[in-house]
């Protein structure tokens, strides 16, 4: 027999502990359709049985009033899970069993899975699951989900209630006080009626009662539904009258009735003299003074330890890279297709590849900081300064991730449980300068601010993150406003991760990120190649080949010149040699000619090398600007010329679309200095220099770079985190829009100024 | 998703002269009476255990005063000062 399971429960309930001890690590990731929940599933086998299990989101209740409750209905509701799966914090069983008041009017088969019962141990409960099973109507299986202590049992009793199914009814019911009972009863009556399959009475009454608008909404469908309707309306306003209250917060109130009830059936709370380590860890990591320079630290190592780690398979990255590319050139003809392969596609993903170790490690000390309950607290001490831009505290994570990339950035938004939140934050995480911009900014700023290169940078840095609170300020007031939920935050007590669900977390988030590099920027990728490579044959004015003839003449003209004047010199100071001691050769007169002669040599080479080099990076440029990628260049250079770019930074910036970091290589295939160029290279700088970009423009170029539309791989994760077209859209025209105001506002003013002095 | 049109909570008049949620220090106690405000921002708290009688306790302030943290039901949970605010109280000793 096969059938399907669902695990529910509060948020930090251990729900997922639970979901990977049960399938191992048979499970897939995915998203809720039309939402970024995360939606987990899997599979395990048991006593011949196949049986699929769904991790629901973690939620409070199944009120509907975010994504993950709504999702969680849903899925209860529609695809009719064969058992729910409720697992309850014994050590907070509470406010846990909120939730599973909720879940039992809902009338599918449950086993409740009481988790942490070492932590209600340490905290001196004792609780009594024989009789908890008897008043919540389904078995009871304590468990510790860290060590799968309990999870034989769990499958076992799974397996009995699924055989049970056809035999027992749910006989359980929360009862509410009398006078709401009346009302209920007047609301199933009608909907018993009806005959609603699927519903159970008692559920769709309470939720009709709390006034819940989607149960509404599929009443009102019904043909009797206007009759049931004014039924429900009659009764709120007696509940109302009656309670002085809404009917939901009568409702909620008589569940937490419900639940003190059992509670004292229950538990047994014995005085036991632990300490409580969670506690004293809050009282330095949340310390008035202490607790923001802490976060500031762990921030900081945050960093140091995903570029300095990260940089150490880089290399290898690198050359893996290069050794494929090379691999295949050597294997293919030389063709277009060769091209395609090796410096499109090959070349193109490589080139972001390099970053998968930084995303990683980022992504695994995420984990670390979820996982052992540390954000929470990252949310309580940063979100009285988020809250100014109208953000949750959690979102200073993500956006101190920006600084790194903004795709796992945008991707680790989904920490935020709120849409609104995600989207905002989202939108203005670009803004923060990534890694990649950072090339940029050093081989511009050192090109023409060499003196002051490094406040330049940091001014970049600053920009970027004043940008991104205006922003915010401006989307919170204008495009968002209004959809801000409340902020109430749980602070669960700390907790030692295990290393199995840090690996799991950091390998679902990192093969979004390879999922992504296998599609987007591979396209992109080769994009930028054909744009690069057609049309094949171009006709140059110049005629390179000759002049290049010239400068080799002329210096082998100049070599023979050289070797007559030494061979001149070498005759006249032999025949006044006269030592017989120490041959000529010997002589200091002889050695001192001739690392003079060989001195002279090289010069002369070195001159001839510089000036074909100069040559070769006007032929390139000459080429490239006959290239389809030169050509859109030229286009568009009339729109950024009121910016001081020619049509280099032009072609440069349409690049940089695909990758930030694509910006250099571009100025070194402009320069002729070859694709493999880093920002040190002083060729691309000596050709910036005499390119007649003004500093003026080099600076306004910056702002642009760090400001404009964010690189392909960011806009698919827009586009992904925020799952409509129009906010990806918005996005673009706004980074767009703002960054050639700015660099423009500087080009402007700037002259101004420079006119003054 | 809460109809917008559902009015906004305001304290029963033997509430409004009752001392907040806001008013305790680290360490005082206090017994909710009644919450106030938007329909979402009560049901919200209700759900989460902070239903008219049960005991409150302040814990601490963030590092920058705000927000709140609260031991409720005996789990810890923490809320912005504005949202104290709402929070009519009766003083525990």
């Amino acid at each position: 027999m096969n059938y399907s399971i669902a695990i529910a429960g509060n948020p930090n309930c251990g729900k997922t502990t639970i979901f990977n001890a049960l399938t191992g690590a048979r499970q897939h990731v995915g998203n809720w359709p039309g939402v970024t929940v995360e939606r987990k599933s899997g599979k395990y086998k048991y006593s011949n049985d196949k049986i699929d299990v769904i991790d629901l989101p973690g939620t409070y209740s199944l009120s509907a009033f975010s994504a993950e409750e709504t999702i969680t209905r849903q899925f209860l509701i529609d695809d009719k899970p064969d058992v729910v799966i409720n697992v309850l914090d014994a050590s907070n069983l509470e406010r846990n069993l909120f939730l599973t008041t909720q879940l039992i009017e809902l009338g599918r088969p449950m086993v409740i899975v009481l988790n942490m019962m070492d932590m209600a141990d340490e905290k001196g409960l004792e609780i009594d699951t024989n009789t908890l099973a008897t008043l919540l109507g389904a078995p009871v299986v304590p468990v510790v989900g860290r060590n799968s202590e309990g999870i034989d049992l769990l499958k076992e009793k799974i397996l009995r209630v699924v055989s049970e199914i056809s035999e027992k009814s749910r006989a359980i019911k929360i009862s509410y006080p009398r006078d709401i009972e009346t009302e209920i009863e007047k609301v199933s009556a009608l909907l018993a009626q009806d005959n609603l399959s699927g519903f159970s009475p008692r559920w769709t009454s309470v939720k009709l009662l709390e006034s819940d608008k989607e149960t509404r909404d599929d009443i009102r469908a019904l043909d009797s539904g206007q009759a049931i309707l004014n039924q429900v309306n009659t009764s709120v306003k007696r509940i109302e009258l009656l309670f002085k209250d809404t009917g939901r917060a009568v409702l909620a109130h008589a569940r937490y009735g419900f639940i003190q009830g059992a509670i004292r059936e229950c538990v047994v709370e014995k005085i036991v003299d632990s300490v409580d380590y969670s506690r004293r860890i809050d009282r330095v990591l949340t310390h008035r003074w202490m607790g923001l320079p802490i976060f500031g630290l762990f921030m900081w190592l945050m960093f140091k330890i995903t570029y300095d780690v990260g940089a150490i398979p880089m290399d290898l990255i690198d050359s893996g890279v290069a050794g494929l590319m090379n691999f295949f050139s050597r294997l293919l003809p030389d063709s277009m297709f060769a091209s395609l392969v090796v410096d499109g596609a090959i070349g193109g993903v490589g080139a972001i590849a390099v970053f998968l170790p930084n995303i990683f490690i980022l992504f695994f000390i995420i984990a670390i900081l979820e996982d052992t309950g540390y954000m929470a607290r990252v949310a309580f001490i940063m979100d009285r300064i988020m809250h100014n831009i109208g953000l949750h505290g959690k979102a200073f994570i993500p956006m101190i991730m920006g600084f790194g990339c903004n795709v796992p950035a945008i991707m680790g938004t989904r920490i935020l449980e709120s849409r609104r939140d995600r989207i905002l934050t989202v939108l203005i995480n670009p803004f923060m300068s990534c890694s990649a911009r950072l090339p940029v900014y050093v081989l511009v700023g050192g090109a023409f601010f060499p003196k002051h290169a490094a406040s330049i940078i940091f001014s970049m840095y600053v920009l970027g993150i004043v940008v991104a609170i205006a922003s915010g300020k401006l989307f919170s007031k204008t495009i968002l406003k209004g959809m801000s939920k409340p902020f109430v935050l749980e602070l669960p007590p700390y907790q030692r991760p295990t290393l199995r669900s840090l690996m799991l977390h950091t390998w679902e988030r990192g093969y979004l990120f390879i999922q992504k590099m296998g599609t987007v920027i591979l396209v992109g990728s080769i994009l930028v190649w054909a744009l690069g490579y057609f049309p094949t044959k171009v006709e140059v004015e110049r005629d390179y080949n000759s002049e290049r003839n010239v400068i080799t003449a002329h210096y082998s003209q100049e070599m023979d010149v050289l070797t007559e004047k030494y061979d001149a010199s070498i005759l006249k100071s032999s025949t006044a040699y006269h030592s017989v001691m120490v041959p000529y050769e010997k002589s200091e007169r002889y050695q001192e000619l001739f690392t003079q002669f060989n001195d002279l040599k090289q010069e002369n080479s070195e001159l001839e090398t510089a000036e074909l080099y100069a040559l070769r990076q006007q032929e390139v440029g000459d080429i490239t600007e006959q290239k389809w990628i030169g050509k859109i260049g030229k286009i568009f250079e009339p729109i950024v010329a009121p910016l001081g770019f020619s049509w280099r930074e032009s072609v440069a910036l349409i690049t940089g679309f695909v990758a930030k970091e694509i910006v250099v290589s571009t100025y070194g295939v402009l320069f002729g200095v070859g694709e493999d160029v880093d920002e040190g290279s002083q060729g691309v700088i000596s050709g910036l220099r005499s390119s007649g970009m003004t500093p003026l423009a080099a600076l306004s170029f910056m702002v642009f770079t760090l400001l404009y539309t964010p690189c392909l791989a960011t806009v698919a994760a827009i586009k992904r985190e925020t799952g409509t077209w129009s906010y990806t859209i918005f996005s673009i025209v706004y980074s767009l829009g703002l960054a050639y105001s700015l660099a423009f506002g500087i080009q402007y003013f700037g002259g101004l100024f420079q006119w003054l002095s | 998703m809460l109809n917008s049109k559902i009015p906004r909570h305001k304290l029963s008049k033997e509430n409004q002269s009752a001392d907040r949620l806001s008013d305790l220090q680290p360490g005082e106690k206090g017994r909710i009476l009644e919450i106030g405000g938007s329909e979402q921002f009560r049901l919200r708290l209700i759900e989460m255990g902070l239903t008219n009688n049960a005991e409150v306790c302040v814990d601490k302030f963030a590092p920058l005063r705000d927000p709140v943290e609260l031991i409720v039901r005996g789990y810890h949970i923490s809320i912005r000062g504005i949202d104290a605010q709402k929070i009519a109280i009766e003083r525990l000793s």
